[in-house]
C-alpha cells in the first residue's frame, strides 16, 4: 500500500510537470504578444519593449520555463519583492503573486464546494437510497421523476430564477456574498446559502439518480441474494451488502465532482457574482494572463491528481480485492 | 480614455460563461417602446462649450455644497472587473479615472457646472497654471495645506517626482503627453531609471525653484497643458510614499478617500482620508464615509440588482459599466427605475476604419461609407440608448460639435444608400465579386455587427471575407502596420475635451507605427500641417483649425466611415443622492454623490 | 379443489412424512411484455434425509421454484399461488420476519457460482458467521469459532487462518466449499443446491458432490438438487423430477426415470447427453426446436411443438389437451403406457448406448 502511494505520488508530480510544460508551451505556440496585450493606449514599439522587459518576456522561452519551474520549488525574486516557494510567478495583469491570488480565491471555492457537497451528499444519496428501498412505489416515482427534471436544470438557469424570487422580487435575502468563515460564521453561512442550495439541487438530482440505480443494481447482485438466503434482514442486506457495493461507483463520481468543484465552479461563481478559482481561471485565460492561467491550471490539476489518489485509497478500503492484490 | 478595449473583454467572457444571455434577452424590443428619453443632440450643445481655464479664485475651496446632501453612510459600487490600476502613473482608463477622483489629486482638475460646462481649475496648484513665453513655459504654485494620507506636506519636489517617475520602465500604461512634450517621443532615454537613482530632469526642462513652485519648459507652445495635467495619470505621487511597482496596490491618498482594503479581482474598500482638507479642494466633497467596491458583478447582475432595488442595492451605483443592453427596455419603460438613471454621451466614435494601404481608391471608401446601415449597427449595440447616428468623426462630447455635419448623408439615410454606393463603385471600375477582408472582434457586439456589414457590402457587390479576431487581441492585431485586413470597426475617445486628443493620435500621419491608434494609416500632408498648427493654439482658437482638419479628413481623405457615437446609460440605487452625468468622465459624477438616508 | 383434474395430482397422497411439500405452485412475473408463467402448477414432495433431483433446461422454472420456496423472489412483480409447506409450516403466506427465521436456518441454499454468490467485501468467516449469529444468537467469538469448525468440516485446510480470507483469495472449489459451510452452519433441515457444481471443473465437481453426500449423511438434511446434468443427478438423487416449461413432466426414482424414461422430453434430454463409454459413432441427438416462450406457452402439451411422437397420439390431443401428471411414478404425456414402452425400447434405447 505504501509503495503504491509513493508510486502514485511520484506519478502525480510527473504529471503536474507535464501539465505545466504543456500549458506553458501551448501558450507560446499561439502567435501573440503578451506585452502588446498588456499595454493600453500607448502601444508604441518602444513601450511594448519596456513591458516585455518588465514581464521577463524578453528572455528565451526555455529560460522563462526554467525560471518558472525553479520558482515553484525554490521561490523567485521579482521587482515587487521575493516570491516564496511554491512560487507560480507574477500575474501579468495585476502584478500579484499568482500563489497569493489563488490562495486568496481558494477559501470561497472551498466553502462553496464543502457546503454544496454536504448538502448534495446528504440529500442526494439519502433520496436515492430511499427510492431504491421503496423501488416501484409512489415515493420512488416522485423521487426519480423529480431528479430527472432537476438534473436537466443548469445552475445558470436555476440560479437566476432563485435569485429573482428570493432577492429581486421579495427581497427576503441579499445577493450571495462571501464573508470568510473566520470573520463571521453566520454571515458566511447566509451569504453562501443560495449558491449552495442551487448548486446542491442539481447535484442532488444527479446523486439521487446515481444512488438509486447503483443500489438497485447492487440489490440484484447474486451475493446480495445469498445474504438474503442466509436469513439476513432486508435492512441489513441493504445497508451492509448493497450499500458497500454501491460505494465504488459513488466514490468515483464524488472524486471527479470534487476535483472539478475545487478547481473552481465557474458557472456557479459567475451566476452569483462570486470570486473564486473558477472566475480566476476564466478571466486569466481570457486576458491571456499566462502566469495566472498556469497557476489555476496547475492548482486544478493538483486536486484532480490528489483526489484520484484519494479515490484509489478509498477503493482499497472499500474493496478487499483492490487492497489485497 | 482609450480605445474601448479592456472593459469589454471581461464582460464578454462572463456572458459566455454564465450563459445568462438567454434569460435576459427576451424582455427587450418587445414592441413596447418607451418614450424616447435617450439624450439627443439638443443636449450635445450643452456639452460642447470650449473648456475655460480658471483663475485662483475659481480654484479656491471648499467646493459648493450639493443641495440636500447629508454626510455618512457607505456607497456600494458594482464593477464587473477589477480596477485596472491604482498607481496614478498607470491610470489611463475611466474606471481608474473615477477612482482617481476620489483618492488622488493632480496639479489641475476639471470643475463642472450644472450644465456640464468645464473649467480647468487648480487642484494641488493655486490656479490652472500661468503660461509665458507664448505658451512654452508654464508655472504652477502649490496651495497650502495639501498633505498625503500620512500627513506629509506636498512640495514641488513631489510634483517633480510625479513627472519623473513616468520615465521609469515600470510605468507603461498611463498617458505620455507631458513626458513627450518635455523630452520628445523617446523620452525614456532622457531619464532611463526615472528619479530613482538620484538623477533628475535638467532645470531647463522641469524646474522647482522653491518648495511651492513648479515650472515646465517646452520647446513649443503647449496650450493644452492644464487639461493634460488634469488627467488622472498625472496625479501626485509623493516621493516618500513611492513604492514603485508596489504602489499600484497601495497608493497614498491626497484626495478625500483612501484605500483601506484591496483584494485583487474581488473587492476594494475606501474610507475617509482625514488628512484631506476641504478648504483646499474646490471640486470634491466627502459626504459618504466610504465606498465598498465589489468587482465581480457582471453587467447583467448589476442591472438586475439595481432594477430590483432591494437591500444593499439601494445604496449602490454602477461605476463605469452601463445598463445591460438586454435590460434597457425594462429600465426606461418603468418610470420608477428610469428616474434612477443617468444618461449622456460617451466620448467614443465608432467608425469603420479603412486600411489605406489596401483600399487606395477614395471612391471605394466612399461607396462603403454610403452603404453602411448605421441604424442597424446601433441596434446591434443596445439600440438608441447605446448609440446615436454619426455624421462625422468628432464626438458630441468635443467642444464645437456640429450636429448637422453629415457629408455622406449618414443621418438622412441611416439604413445606407446602396444606389449611391453602387454608382460610385461603377465609376471606380470595381467588378462584382471583388474580395474585401473585414476583421472583427469576437465580442457579441462584433459578431452581431459582422453580419450586418457582410450583408450590406454583399449588396453592393463585394465578396466579404470576415475574419474573426479574439477580442483580447483585436486592437493588437489591427494595430499592426502590415495587417492583412481591408477594413475594421474601431472606437476612439478623447483624453480631455479637446480635438487634439482625437485627431493627433488617430489621424496624424507622423504617428503611424506598429500599435499606434492610426488604424487607417492616413498620412495627409495637409492634415499633418493643420495638426501642427492647431496644437500651438489656445483651445478657443484651435477649435477652428481642428474643424478644418476634421473636414479635410472626412471629406477629402475618408480614412474611416463615421458610424455612431456611443451613449451612456447608468443606474443607481434609490438611496443615492446627487447622482448626475458628468461631462468630464461621461459616467456618474462621483464628486457629488451622497446617501439620502445614510 | 375443483380444479383438481387440470392440475397434477399429489405425488404422494398421504404426504404425511414429506418434510417439504409443494402443491400446485404457480409463479407469475409481470413484465413489460406481459405475464410470464415461470412455474405453472407444480407439485412435489421431499422427504427428510432424501435428495430430490430436479432437471430441466434453463427457463424450465427449476430455479424460480426454489427461490420461491425461500421467498427470495421480487415481491413487487411476482404473484404466487399454491401451497408450500415446510415441516408443517405454510411459507407462501408467512410474513417476512418468519421467512427470515427460516432462511439459512431451517432451509438453506447453495448457489451455482460461488464467485458471484459470495460478497467480495467481507471475509469468508464473517459471511459464514453472520447467519449463525442471527439464528442462534451466538456471540461474535462463538460464531467465528463455528465458522472455523464449518470450514474444517467442508475440508478447507488451515481454517484458522483461512477464516479471515476474502472469497477472492479462495480457489473456485474452496469457494464452493465455503458456500456449503455457510449453508450448513445452522444445521438446516432442507438444503437447496442450485446447480452447485456447474461452475466448477470436473475433478472439483466430484469432490463437492462427495462432500455434499457426506454432509447429508452427517446432518440428515433433505436436499433439493437442481441441475441440468443428468450424469450428476444419477449419482446424487433418490427421486427425480423432470421439468419443462414451468411444469413437471416426469417423476419417479432416479433409477426409474433414467433407466426407463417415459416422457419424450426426458428421452430428448438423455439422447442429447454424451456418455462415458458410449458409442462414439452414435451421434448425439439434440432436441429439435427451442425452449418454449413462457410469455406465450404453446397450447395443450407445452412440449408438442418439439415432440416427434405427436403423430402416435390419436386426434389432435397433444395440441389441444394438456396432459396431467399422475401420482407417484408418472409422466405427463398423451402416449399410452404401451406406446411409451415400445417407442423407448425401439427407438430411444439404442441411441443411449
Amino acid at each position: 500500500m505504501l509503495q503504491f502511494l509513493i508510486r502514485r505520488l511520484i506519478g502525480a508530480v510527473v504529471i503536474m510537470f507535464l501539465i505545466g510544460a504543456f500549458t506553458f508551451f501551448l501558450f507560446y505556440a499561439v502567435p501573440q504578444d503578451f506585452a502588446a496585450l498588456s499595454c493600453g493606449k500607448n502601444c508604441s514599439p518602444e513601450n511594448i519593449a519596456v513591458i516585455r522587459e518588465n514581464l521577463g518576456l524578453d528572455q528565451p522561452i526555455t529560460t522563462q520555463f526554467w525560471n518558472f519551474m525553479v520558482g515553484i520549488v525554490a521561490g523567485r525574486d521579482f521587482a515587487v519583492g521575493h516570491c516564496p516557494a511554491p512560487c507560480l510567478g507574477v500575474s501579468f495583469k495585476t502584478g500579484d503573486f499568482v500563489w497569493e491570488s489563488i490562495m486568496d480565491r481558494f477559501p470561497l471555492t472551498l466553502s462553496l464546494t464543502i457546503g454544496g457537497l454536504i448538502i448534495f451528499l446528504l440529500f442526494g444519496l439519502g433520496t436515492g437510497m430511499l427510492a431504491a428501498w421503496k423501488r416501484g412505489t409512489v415515493v420512488d416515482k416522485i423521487a426519480s421523476g423529480a431528479s430527472i427534471v432537476l438534473s436537466s436544470f443548469q445552475i445558470y438557469l436555476l440560479g437566476p430564477i432563485v435569485l429573482g424570487i428570493l432577492v429581486y422580487q421579495t427581497g427576503w435575502m441579499e445577493n450571495p456574498k462571501y464573508v470568510p468563515f473566520t470573520e463571521d460564521p453566520a454571515a458566511w453561512f447566509i451569504g453562501l446559502l443560495i449558491p449552495w442550495v442551487v448548486m446542491a439541487t442539481i447535484f442532488t438530482a444527479q446523486y439521487t439518480r446515481m444512488a438509486r440505480s447503483t443500489m438497485i443494481e447492487q440489490l440484484q447482485e447474486e451475493h446480495v441474494r445469498t445474504a438474503r438466503a442466509k436469513g439476513m434482514s432486508r435492512k441489513y442486506v441493504f445497508f451492509r451488502y448493497a450499500w458497500r457495493g454501491s460505494l465504488i461507483p459513488i466514490v468515483t463520481i464524488i472524486g471527479m465532482d470534487l476535483s472539478s468543484l475545487l478547481a473552481g465552479g465557474v458557472v456557479t461563481e459567475f451566476t452569483f457574482d462570486l470570486a473564486g478559482l473558477g472566475r480566476l481561471a476564466v478571466e486569466s485565460s481570457v486576458t491571456k494572463d499566462l502566469p495566472l492561467t498556469m497557476g489555476a491550471m496547475l492548482f486544478g490539476a493538483f486536486f484532480i491528481l490528489i483526489l484520484n489518489i484519494l479515490v484509489d485509497i478509498a477503493y482499497a478500503f472499500i474493496d478487499p480485492r483492490v487492497r489485497l492484490s | 480614455m482609450k480605445p474601448i478595449r479592456s472593459r469589454s473583454v471581461r464582460a464578454i467572457a462572463i456572458a459566455a460563461v454564465a450563459g445568462s444571455l438567454a434569460l435576459t434577452g427576451c424582455s427587450s424590443n418587445s414592441g413596447k417602446e418607451g418614450k424616447d428619453q435617450s439624450k439627443s443632440k439638443d443636449d450635445a450643445a450643452q456639452q460642447s462649450k470650449p473648456v475655460e481655464y480658471g483663475d485662483a479664485k475659481a480654484s479656491t475651496g471648499p467646493a459648493a455644497p450639493v443641495a440636500g446632501a447629508k454626510p455618512g453612510g457607505t456607497i456600494n459600487v458594482y464593477m464587473q472587473s477589477d480596477m485596472s490600476h491604482m498607481d496614478p502613473g498607470q491610470i489611463y482608463v475611466s474606471d481608474a479615472g473615477q477612482f482617481s477622483n476620489l483618492v488622488h489629486r493632480g496639479l489641475t482638475n476639471f470643475q463642472e457646472d450644472e450644465n456640464g460646462n468645464l473649467t480647468v481649475v487648480g487642484d494641488v496648484a493655486t490656479d490652472s497654471g500661468q503660461s509665458s513665453d507664448g505658451g512654452k513655459t508654464w508655472t504652477f504654485k502649490l496651495k497650502d495645506g495639501i498633505k498625503d494620507e500620512d500627513g506629509n506636506v506636498i512640495t514641488s519636489k513631489d510634483v517633480r517626482h510625479t513627472i519623473e517617475r513616468q520615465y521609469a520602465k515600470f510605468i507603461f500604461d498611463g498617458p505620455t503627453y507631458v513626458q513627450t512634450w518635455l523630452s520628445g517621443a523617446d523620452y525614456r532615454k532622457a531619464l532611463p531609471d526615472g528619479p530613482y537613482k538620484g538623477k533628475h530632469l535638467p532645470d531647463s526642462v522641469l524646474e522647482t525653484p522653491d518648495d511651492k513652485t513648479v515650472v515646465f519648459h517646452f520647446d513649443q507652445p503647449r496650450p493644452d497643458l492644464p487639461q493634460a495635467l488634469a488627467m488622472a495619470g498625472y496625479s501626485i505621487v509623493p516621493e516618500k510614499q513611492d513604492t514603485k511597482e508596489k504602489y499600484d496596490k497601495a497608493p497614498a491618498a491626497l484626495g478625500p478617500y483612501k484605500v483601506a482594503d484591496y483584494k485583487a479581482g474581488k473587492s476594494l474598500k475606501l474610507v475617509k482620508n482625514d488628512q484631506w482638507d476641504p478648504k483646499t479642494d474646490v471640486v470634491r466633497h466627502q459626504y459618504v464615509d466610504g465606498y465598498d467596491f465589489t468587482t465581480t458583478i457582471d453587467q447583467t447582475s448589476q442591472t438586475k440588482r439595481l432594477i430590483a432595488d432591494q437591500g444593499e442595492a439601494k445604496n449602490a451605483i454602477q461605476w463605469t459599466d452601463s445598463v445591460d443592453p438586454a435590460q434597457i427596455q425594462d429600465v426606461v419603460t418603468d418610470p420608477a427605475v428610469n428616474k434612477r438613471t443617468i444618461k449622456g454621451y460617451q466620448p467614443y466614435v465608432w467608425q469603420m476604419s479603412f486600411n489605406l494601404d489596401k483600399i487606395k481608391d477614395k471612391k471605394i471608401r466612399d461607396a462603403i461609407t454610403y452603404a453602411i446601415p448605421s441604424q442597424a449597427m446601433i441596434q446591434a449595440d443596445g439600440g438608441k440608448y447605446g448609440g446615436e447616428l454619426a455624421g462625422g468623426l468628432f464626438a458630441p462630447t468635443l467642444p464645437g460639435f456640429d450636429p448637422k455635419y453629415d457629408p455622406y448623408g449618414k443621418l438622412k439615410k441611416p439604413n445606407g444608400d446602396i444606389a449611391k454606393a453602387k454608382e460610385l463603385l461603377q465609376e471606380a471600375g470595381v467588378k462584382d465579386g471583388t474580395k474585401l477582408t473585414y476583421a472583427y472582434s469576437n465580442s457579441p457586439r462584433g459578431q452581431a455587427q459582422q453580419v450586418i456589414i457582410k450583408d450590406a457590402l454583399a449588396k453592393i457587390g463585394f465578396d466579404v471575407q470576415a475574419k474573426e479576431i479574439d477580442r483580447a487581441t483585436f486592437y493588437e492585431q489591427i494595430g499592426k502596420l502590415d495587417n492583412p485586413y481591408d477594413l475594421y470597426m474601431t472606437g476612439w475617445g478623447q483624453d480631455w475635451p479637446s480635438q487634439s486628443t482625437v485627431v493627433t493620435p488617430v489621424y496624424d500621419g507622423e504617428q503611424i507605427a506598429d500599435g499606434s491608434p492610426n488604424y487607417s494609416h492616413i498620412n495627409d500632408p495637409q492634415v499633418n500641417k493643420l495638426i501642427k498648427e492647431a496644437l500651438k493654439l489656445e483651445p478657443a482658437e484651435a477649435a477652428a483649425k481642428w474643424e478644418e482638419a476634421h473636414h479635410r479628413i472626412v471629406e477629402e481623405i475618408n480614412p474611416a466611415a463615421p458610424v455612431y457615437y456611443s451613449k451612456q446609460i447608468q443606474l443607481f440605487g434609490s438611496n443615492i443622492g446627487g447622482a448626475k452625468y458628468s461631462t468630464e468622465s461621461s459616467y456618474i459624477d462621483i464628486d457629488d454623490v451622497f446617501l439620502k438616508q445614510p | 379443489m375443483t380444479t383438481l383434474t387440470k392440475t397434477e395430482d399429489a405425488p404422494n397422497p398421504t404426504g404425511s412424512d414429506a418434510f417439504l411439500s409443494v402443491r400446485d405452485l404457480r409463479v407469475q412475473f409481470s413484465t413489460e411484455d406481459g405475464i410470464v408463467k415461470a412455474v405453472d402448477g407444480l407439485s412435489f414432495d421431499v422427504e427428510r434425509g432424501k435428495t430430490l433431483g430436479i432437471v430441466g433446461e434453463s427457463g424450465s422454472g427449476k430455479s424460480v421454484t426454489n427461490l420461491t420456496i425461500l421467498g427470495l423472489h421480487s415481491t413487487q412483480t411476482t404473484s404466487i399461488d399454491g401451497e408450500i409447506v415446510l415441516d408443517g409450516k405454510e411459507l407462501i403466506t408467512a410474513g417476512e420476519k418468519e421467512m427470515e427465521k427460516i432462511r439459512g436456518n431451517k432451509a438453506a441454499m447453495i448457489f451455482q457460482d460461488p464467485l458471484t454468490a459470495l460478497s467480495p467485501y467481507y471475509t469468508v468467516g464473517r459471511q459464514i458467521a453472520e447467519p449463525y449469529m442471527k439464528h442462534t444468537g451466538a456471540s461474535k467469538k462463538e460464531a467465528r469459532q463455528r465458522a472455523i469448525e464449518m470450514l474444517a468440516k467442508v475440508g478447507i485446510p488451515q481454517p484458522q487462518t483461512r477464516v479471515d480470507d476474502y472469497p477472492h483469495q479462495f480457489s473456485g472449489g474452496m469457494r464452493q466449499r465455503a458456500m456449503i459451510a455457510m449453508a450448513l452452519v445452522c444445521d438446516p433441515d432442507l438444503l437447496i443446491a442450485d446447480e452447485p457444481t456447474t461452475a466448477l471443473d470436473v475433478t472439483v465437481q466430484a469432490q463437492i458432490l462427495d462432500l455434499l453426500k457426506d454432509l447429508q449423511q452427517e446432518f440428515g438434511s433433505a436436499i433439493i438438487f437442481i441441475t441440468h446434468d443428468l450424469g450428476v443427478i444419477s449419482d446424487m438423487a433418490d427421486d427425480l423430477l423432470v421439468m419443462y416449461s414451468g411444469r413437471a413432466v416426469e417423476r419417479g426414482t432416479v433409477r426409474e426415470v433414467l433407466r426407463n424414461p417415459q416422457h419424450p422430453y426426458t428421452w430428448g434430454l438423455l439422447s442429447s447427453m454424451p456418455r462415458l463409454g458410449g458409442d462414439t459413432a452414435q451421434a448425439l441427438t439434440p432436441i429439435p426446436g427451442s425452449p418454449p416462450s413462457l410469455l406465450n406457452p404453446p397450447s395443450g402439451c407445452p412440449f408438442h411443438p418439439r415432440c416427434t411422437f405427436t403423430g402416435e397420439v390419436t386426434g389432435n390431443r397433444c395440441a389441444e389437451e394438456r396432459p396431467t401428471l399422475g401420482v407417484g411414478r408418472a409422466s405427463a404425456c398423451h402416449l399410452t403406457a404401451e406406446q411409451k414402452q415400445t417407442i423407448f425400447i425401439d427407438k430411444i434405447q439404442p441411441r443411449l448406448r
